[in-house]
């Protein structure tokens, strides 16, 4: 009994006698995640208060004679004329290893009751994006695993490409197939040995999306093994718009930890057209003027800043952005989308029609694009796939033309046999990406004509049994082309061979 | 309706700025203004004397340090209070003193949106934070 005693006294002795000054205010009003507060005359933008409960909020709004918090957390046991206390800190949250297979709220807390995480360091959620001297150029590629991607429109470490489309094209599952495709290449990476691999860690960040489709996010990158690599952030529908608001600049934080301790890693927003609208409540509840489409005339700035953290950083690691922003009804000149594509570095466009005809991905050539160009993709790739994009637009116009029931020339036939062609050869399933070593195989397969004499209707099922033949039979081939990451003469007749082989086992 | 309340509040200011003398509400300067207000019956002139009152009061606030002890508090401590935080907000502040048993000891002083936690129930309060 007296120990425990001897405790508590020796608790009590260590604290400090000294007056601790504290800057308080108390609350006005508080309606949707947003609370009025009188009081707080020393409080800083940005500056995390202290509401009673444990509950926090921040400062986003200093005016003369109130400051107006969006708060972070539950907000039902709080009213007015509670007291509000500032804390000095900005918001920061948990980084590190640690959270690689943890699903995480806006502020770092694990959600998916696997216990508390161990996070040594903690970093600001507000960071100002690195300048530009220290940054290096965006030279690395980071293969997504998607054929279409991959060969003709690359994404560099360091890279902010949008991936844009109207709902239900298929935008979550190409950044999906890109974290799985982060983790097999991890995998193999990481077991060959090989001291100069790095691995890309991901970062899924989860805003205003049904809690449904973020377990079946996290079930799917677990059946792929991809959770191990890979931190997902989720601020949910149900979440207030404040957990909804900070949560991207949450995950940027922990992405930038990888970044600043020499690692690579990838964050994906999905999707920032949400974070808008969320942010769009908080600015209207905060009386902030608003402007086009009702949205606060710094509606630019929120992706801004977020998307310069974006970065690859000389003698440090890097940070890929993959943003999704959600269009209507194909419009990519609304408001929120023209913003996002002029900050990033490119867009993947996706096409309902596309989507309904069966292409999946599916990606329109012709309005994507990625400005880091071919400098992010290994010289194999740009040895098979460097006139792709050309042919297919070719393709395109001939298509279009063709439409008119015209006669064609042998030539211009022998186009659309070929454009048709590759459009079926890159459709590909959800969550199977392919390996970069086996799209240059497939791409030479197609460059050399080994699918021409294939019914364009059948080169999907006749790619998938080239895909086998290569993974199951021909590794080491596979492995020399990763390795070399070009294809030299011996490879290119290596290849060859490789092709006559399948084609003379194959029947359509 | 937007822009008649924000000039009703830009006329309680100013009404505000006129109402202090170095650093001090003055009551003659007060009465003055009431008087005005009275007087001229400005349009809004409910929302502009509730805003007038808010700005007021907050700064009366400021002027004085409210003490909340838990046991007796000497005299002299209150004045030794008062001079400490006369010196610290450069501007003359009184004290008034309140008994608040749930303090447990010590004291509590607020002054304006600050508060000086020297009680053991504020310390209790941090020591369940921390654990």
């Amino acid at each position: 009994m007296s120990t425990v005693l001897d405790q508590i006294e020796q608790q009590i002795a260590k604290l400090s006698t000294k007056a601790v000054k504290k800057n308080t205010g108390n609350i006005r009003t508080i309606a949707d995640g947003v609370a009025k507060i009188d009081g707080l005359s020393d409080v800083m933008y940005n500056e995390m208060v202290a509401f009673p409960g444990g509950a926090i909020g921040i400062a986003l709004n200093l005016e003369e004679t109130e400051v107006g918090c969006v708060i972070l957390g539950d907000v039902s046991k709080l009213k007015e004329g509670d007291e509000v206390t500032t804390t000095g800190k900005l918001l920061s949250v948990p980084v590190g290893k640690a959270l690689l297979g943890r699903v995480v709220d806006a502020l770092g807390n694990a959600v998916d009751g696997k216990g508390p995480i161990d996070a040594k360091e903690t970093y600001p959620v507000e960071r100002i994006a690195p300048g530009i001297m220290a940054r290096k150029s965006v030279n690395q590629p980071l293969f997504t695993g998607i054929m279409a991607i991959d060969s003709m429109i690359p994404i560099g470490r360091g890279q902010r490409e949008l991936i844009i489309g109207d709902r239900g094209t298929g935008k979550t599952t190409i950044a999906i197939d890109t974290i799985i495709n982060q983790a097999k290449i991890n995998k193999v990476g990481l077991a060959s040995g090989d001291a100069k691999f790095r691995p890309v860690y991901s970062i899924y960040v989860a805003i205003g999306q049904k809690s449904s489709n973020i377990v079946r996010t996290v079930a799917a990158l677990e059946a792929a093994g991809a959770l191990e690599y890979t931190i997902i952030v989720a601020a949910t529908a149900a979440d207030n718009p404040a957990n909804q608001y900070i949560a991207p600049y949450s995950g940027a934080a922990i992405g930038e930890w990888f970044m600043e301790n020499g690692m690579d890693a990838l964050i994906v927003y999905d999707d920032l057209s949400k974070h808008a609208v969320a942010y769009r409540q908080i600015s209207l509840i905060l009386k902030r003027p608003s402007g086009r489409e009702a949205y606060p005339g710094d509606v630019f700035y929120l992706h801004s800043r977020l998307l310069e953290r974006a970065a690859r950083l000389d003698g440090k690691g890097s940070l890929t952005a993959l943003p999704i922003i959600e269009t209507l009804a194909g419009d990519v000149s609304a408001y929120i989308p023209t913003n996002v594509i002029s900050i990033t570095d490119g867009q993947i466009f996706l096409e309902t029609d596309l989507f309904n005809q069966g292409i999946r991905p599916a990606v329109s050539v012709g309005l994507s694009v990625s400005r880091v160009g071919s400098s992010a993709q290994i010289k194999a790739t740009k040895q098979v796939g460097g006139k792709l994009k050309g042919e297919l637009a070719q393709f395109r116009e001939l298509a279009a033309f063709a439409q008119f029931g015209s006669d064609l020339d042998a030539k211009t036939k022998a186009q659309l046999e070929r454009g048709a062609r590759i459009v079926e050869l890159f459709k590909q399933p959800a969550f199977s990406p392919a390996a970069i070593e086996l799209q240059v195989s497939i791409l030479f397969a197609m460059q050399k004509g080994f699918f021409d004499p294939i019914d364009a209707k059948k080169v999907v099922a006749a790619a998938a049994n080239m895909k086998n033949f290569f993974t199951t039979r021909k590794d080491a081939l596979l492995t020399e082309i990763r390795n070399k990451a070009a294809l030299d003469k011996d490879i290119e007749a290596k290849l060859q061979v490789a092709c006559e082989e399948w084609k003379s086992g194959y029947t359509a | 309706m937007a822009a008649a309340a924000k000039q009703a509040q830009q006329l309680a200011r100013q009404l505000f700025k006129l109402s202090v003398v170095d650093n001090v509400v003055s009551t003659d300067r007060v009465a003055g203004v009431l008087a005005y207000v009275e007087k001229h019956a400005p349009a809004n002139a409910v929302f502009v004397l509730k805003t007038y009152h808010r700005l007021i009061a907050v700064e009366l606030a400021k002027s004085e340090a409210r003490v909340e002890h838990a046991g007796a508090v000497a005299p002299a401590a209150l004045a030794a209070i008062a001079a400490a935080m006369t010196k610290k907000y450069s501007r003359p502040i009184t004290t008034t003193a309140r008994a608040h048993p749930a303090l447990l000891a010590g004291l509590r002083v607020r002054v304006g949106d600050d508060v000086y936690e020297s009680s053991v129930s504020g310390q209790l309060a941090a020591l369940a934070l921390s654990v």
